[in-house]
């Protein structure tokens, strides 16, 4: 039960955060709210210092150094984020903000998440954010000098907030601290085999491999077991072909092993998505199609029509429908 | 300064203390949602900043994934991508049809709503 860091420092730092918050909520006295910003910087960056100077104390590896340019841009547009008083401001720094955790995802070799943050965030949730706002933000008018919002000027029980806010972080970072000294730490090798192992059940994914890296002849395909698997060995790195016109079979070592026959990262989140979570899929669609119904029901304007009216158009309707019946009837 | 993309080769384990880093991260950002949430009066930028809560827990799980070396982590960010998709979609129709019925985004135009 070894905290990473002293819990004096970090509860300065949660202190010195809330302060600076704050001051930096939008409020009427610009002057606070630039100490408050320069609070909370200093506090991110006293946090980053703490943290790094405890892991060159015990001895591990820092992290990437890409980690520090993205880690401060995340959580300095966050901050301006909830702090700037015009909403399409807040927006796209909230867009900087899903920038600078893509970087982060990349560092912690999750690419395709990465990527998929970009289009799916960044490209399409925020920019319908960004319609909205600028469809129900009225144009100031120019007889009021005033062009922020009322709403949006004066934040509301900004002390109270940040007070709550900071004894929570307080309270996740020292839980955090404490207890991930204790977290079991898989072995690579152990993992490794384990997750190429997904390569077994892509036979055609091992001959495409195998046939660009020269290691298949004419007719060689991987032999098929009985349950559709490939014939591979991932402990011992033996590859069992077979060549299908005359039926012969040999094995290939481990000196022929390509380097590029590994599970990739779009291979195993694929097979984990597909093989241990597919009902979590249907619900996932499920969820999105009963948003985007009730997103219509909501939305959906009530027109009021006069009966007379409603009738008139009853009509129209049925004429340009049925047109049959009006020739009869004359 | 190495980065090691899990498409060309096999990660190494995460040191504790890396993990300690991204995790001060992502409990920064939700704790900063939650405090947007609780002070911002525009309807617009609350629901903003329950994005940037989301974001924090995606962080937190990617860099739990990462260290357990397993893609359960980043699986759940995806649908952590669909619940904020499906959530963006109805707040968003919400905000319009209470902007139709008072004008404003104000938050504080709806205070008579007592639980």
């Amino acid at each position: 039960m070894d905290t990473i860091i002293s819990p004096i420092a970090l509860y300065l730092i949660c202190v010195l955060g809330a302060i600076g918050l704050a001051l930096a909520l939008p409020r009427r006295n610009k002057i606070f709210e630039i100490t408050g910003g320069l609070l909370l910087a200093g506090s991110i960056g006293l946090a980053v210092l703490v943290l790094g100077l405890s892991a060159t104390e015990s001895g591990q590896p820092l992290p990437n150094f890409f980690f520090y340019p993205f880690a401060i841009l995340a959580l300095g547009a966050s901050a301006r984020m909830i702090t700037h008083p015009r909403p399409v401001y807040s927006a796209l720094y909230f867009i900087l903000t899903i920038i600078a955790s893509c970087g982060m995802y990349l560092l912690l070799s999750a690419e395709f998440m990465a990527f998929a943050l970009v289009i799916i965030y960044a490209g399409a949730i925020l920019i319908t954010y960004l319609f909205v706002i600028m469809l129900a933000t009225q144009a100031p008018s120019s007889a009021s000098e005033q062009l922020i919002d009322e709403t949006d000027a004066v934040a509301r029980e900004p002390i109270l907030a940040c007070v709550i806010g900071f004894v929570l972080l307080a309270i996740l970072t020292t839980a955090m601290f404490r207890g991930i000294g204790d977290l079991p730490q898989p072995t690579t090798a152990q993992q490794q085999l384990a997750q190429d192992s997904v390569l077994i059940n892509l036979p055609r994914k091992v001959d495409r491999i195998l046939d660009r890296a020269g290691v298949l002849q004419d007719h060689e395909r991987v032999v098929r077991n009985d349950d559709g698997t490939a014939a591979l060995d991932i402990a011992n790195r033996t590859i069992t072909i077979e060549n299908t016109d005359l039926g012969t079979i040999r094995t290939v070592g481990p000196d022929q092993w390509p380097d590029k026959l590994i599970a990739g990262n779009l291979d195993r989140l694929g097979y984990n998505l597909m093989n241990d979570h597919p009902m979590t899929i249907e619900i996932a669609g499920i969820i999105l199609l009963m948003a985007m119904l009730g997103a219509v029901v909501l939305a959906r304007k009530h027109i009021e029509l006069e009966d007379d009216l409603k009738a008139a158009q009853a009509k129209k309707l049925g004429e340009s429908m049925n047109p049959t019946v009006e020739a009869g009837k004359a | 300064m190495e980065i090691t993309l899990a498409q060309m080769a096999f990660p190494e384990a995460l040191p504790a203390i890396t993990m300690a880093h991204y995790l001060f991260v992502s409990a920064a950002m939700f704790v900063m949602g939650l405090i947007g949430f609780l002070t911002r009066k525009n309807m617009i930028v609350m629901f903003l900043c329950t994005e940037l809560m989301f974001q924090g827990a995606g962080l937190a799980l990617i860099a739990f994934g990462r260290h357990h070396l397993a893609a359960d982590g980043q699986t759940f960010v995806i649908f952590v991508l669909c619940v904020a998709a499906a959530e963006a979609a109805m707040a968003l129709a919400l905000v319009v049809l209470l902007f139709r019925h008072k004008e404003t985004l104000s938050a504080q135009a709806w205070k008579e709503l007592h639980g």
